[in-house]
């Protein structure tokens, strides 16, 4: 596949105005987009998400290293690049309040230079895609929060471009919205051929849109990987252990030491131990525990693993994430 | 035709904000009404003293081009202001045409519209008064036209300098009456002045309404001086925003903090 979005070594520092303090956001990220693909860009709070997203945009200027968005580079052809990019950036603000629906749809179109006329059809298609066909000449202050971020995807699709960024799409949406907006991406990504970057909290979302993720952390990157690749990786790692009999306090506390995000739970007769494995080998530090005071270990079973608890591990858990 | 349809969106947009925001565009109108109506009962007095009739001449000619002026000029600024405070400026930013070239679609639309307000004003206020002026648009519209092309530079410049600061409101304040200034002192007092932005533009726009002269009557000279004097100063003002909003890349100052 061909690459259509270039990320090389870019760096951000911010200073803080009141306290001159120098915040880095972004260290030495680098990933390539391929055309077509869908990739998911993970991330705890502040990890840098919405700097590399806006540094793609020209938004933002990277501090050092380069960008380059189909052949051009972002920094010395950042308006014949963004003939190519549309976003909807963080926040609900993508949109003028106090104009309607579809007057919002036509002024951002107007602003890429294309008349009403010109994308006549295509307003009349998305209203009914995104189900706003009854609220077009109503005004965006009046939406509910879910109805504005619709459109505002409906405004970046407008736009036509190949490149669509998705900036934490479903942040504040109630559950019902969220799942309809999901479902509505999904179409997009089905029907046509656009190459989608969604930064998000909501795994869900990841888990079923992207083709691949990349998860940064500190503003850097800890994983770059295909989504599948990733759940595959954990599942085979991923233990539900029945035990015959309780654990010793001696045993809890090795597990503890050794396995700080293990859980288990159980009776006076039977204990289940649910644990990610780092590498393969620690079953048997696992096992020793056990075999000390003469476990039984009645079951060894894969558990299923989402993408949430994969997440999970790799951000909060802080362990060294090294690719098998 | 990706120009026209820039120009297109931004002046429609100017249009509809306008109408919805009905109750301030009116108190607007009724303000500079009220303003007129005090230069044209002669309450104003400026200038040379020479007849009280040319006195009220002068300030009402004056008054229209400052405020004119004075709109025209915070214009870009206080839009970028607004559109940073809405969270909307990077929306704009993401567009490949250029904020630059949107707002210059914009000023164009919004002096339009102003234009038309002020000569409804103006006959509104001579009605009332009694006092006719010569407004002679056929001479006046294409000088005011080239005067503009300065104030818009000028608008730029402040537009530059309200990404990077934000609160310039301040600042407006006080270069209003700097504007003032400008507007009302005569050439011939300050000579100097003609190299300032649009100062030569007010003085020819009131020479040609009092002494009624049409375009031919006027030296080339005059008008070659205010084409130079606005180009330098549209082209400075690009100058300006545009390595404004360089820095502002640079520190992330586009979006909200
Ligand atoms: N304009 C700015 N000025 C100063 N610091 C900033 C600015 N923008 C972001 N930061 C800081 O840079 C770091 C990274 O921020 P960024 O918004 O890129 O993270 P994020 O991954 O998008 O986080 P979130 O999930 O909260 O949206 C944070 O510590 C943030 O406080
Ligand atoms: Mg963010």
């Amino acid at each position: 596949m061909e690459k259509i979005i270039e990320v090389r070594g870019i760096n951000k520092q911010y200073v803080k105005r009141k306290t001159k303090e120098v915040i880095t956001a972004v260290n030495d990220v680098s990933f390539d987009v391929h055309r077509g693909e869908v990739l998911g860009l993970l991330g705890p709070n502040g990890a840098g998400k919405t700097s590399t997203i806006k540094m793609i945009c020209g938004l933002l200027q990277a501090d050092a290293g380069s960008i380059h968005i189909n052949g051009l580079d972002i920094k010395k052809k950042r308006l014949k690049a963004l003939k190519h990019i549309s976003a909807v950036l963080e926040g609900n603000r993508n949109l003028y309040w106090r104009l309607t629906v579809r007057e919002n749809l036509e002024y951002f179109a107007g602003n890429r230079g294309l008349s009403r006329k010109d994308v006549k059809e295509q307003v009349e298609k998305l209203l009914k895609q995104f189900r706003l066909k009854e609220k077009e000449n109503e005004l965006v202050n009046g939406l509910s929060r879910g109805m504005q971020q619709k459109l505002a995807i409906a405004v970046a699709l407008l736009a036509n471009t190949e490149v669509i960024l998705l900036d934490e799409p479903t942040l504040g949406l109630d559950v019902e919205i969220s799942y309809e907006l999901r479902e509505i991406l999904k179409m997009i990504v089905k029907e046509e051929k656009r190459t989608i970057i969604i930064s998000s909290h909501d795994m869900p979302v990841v888990q079923e849109l992207c083709d691949r993720t990349i998860i940064i952390n500190k503003g850097t990157v800890v994983v770059d990987e295909k989504v599948e690749n990733l759940l595959k990786l954990f599942e085979t790692r991923a233990y539900s252990i029945k035990l015959g009999g309780t654990l010793s306090v001696a045993q809890e506390q090795q597990l503890l030491v050794k396995f700080p995000l293990c859980t288990y739970e159980g009776s006076s007769h039977e204990t289940v131990v649910n644990i990610n494995l780092e590498k393969s080998e620690d079953i048997y530090d696992l096992f020793d525990i056990f075999k000390a005071e003469g476990t039984v270990v009645e079951s060894i079973d894969r558990t299923t693993i989402d993408f949430e608890q994969v997440f999970m591990e790799i951000v909060k858990g802080e362990k060294a994430y090294a690719m098998a | 035709m990706q120009w026209l349809n820039l120009l297109n969106a931004n002046f429609r947009k100017e249009y509809i904000e306008m109408k919805r925001y009905l109750p301030n565009t009116l108190a607007l109108l009724l303000t500079f009404y009220i303003i007129f109506l005090a230069a044209f009962f002669g309450i104003m007095f400026v200038g040379d003293p020479a007849s009280f009739e040319a006195n009220v001449q002068y300030s009402i000619v004056s008054v229209a081009f400052w405020s004119l002026t004075l709109m025209t000029m915070n214009f870009i600024g206080f839009s970028v202001v607004t559109e940073a405070m809405r969270g909307t400026l990077e929306q704009l930013y993401m567009s490949p045409m250029g904020v630059w070239k949107i707002m210059l679609t914009r000023i164009v639309g919004q002096f339009s519209l102003q234009l038309v307000m002020m000569v409804i004003l103006l006959f509104a206020a001579m009605l009332t008064s009694g006092q006719w002026l010569s407004l002679n648009p056929m001479t006046t519209i294409p000088i005011l036209t080239l005067t503009m092309i300065s104030i818009v530079g000028v608008s730029f410049m402040i537009a530059g300098l309200a990404i990077i600061v934000k609160q310039i409101q301040a600042f407006l304040q006080i270069f209003q009456f700097v504007l003032m200034a400008l507007v009302f002192i005569p050439l011939s007092v300050a000579p100097f002045l003609a190299f300032a932005p649009f100062v030569k533009g007010v003085d020819m726009v009131r020479m040609v309404m009092m002494e009624n002269l049409t375009l031919s009557a006027i030296p080339l000279a005059d008008f070659g001086f205010l084409l130079i004097n606005s180009m330098i100063y549209f082209i400075l003002g690009l100058f300006v925003f545009h390595r404004c909003e360089k820095l502002a890349m640079k520190k992330g100052l586009l979006g909200q903090y």
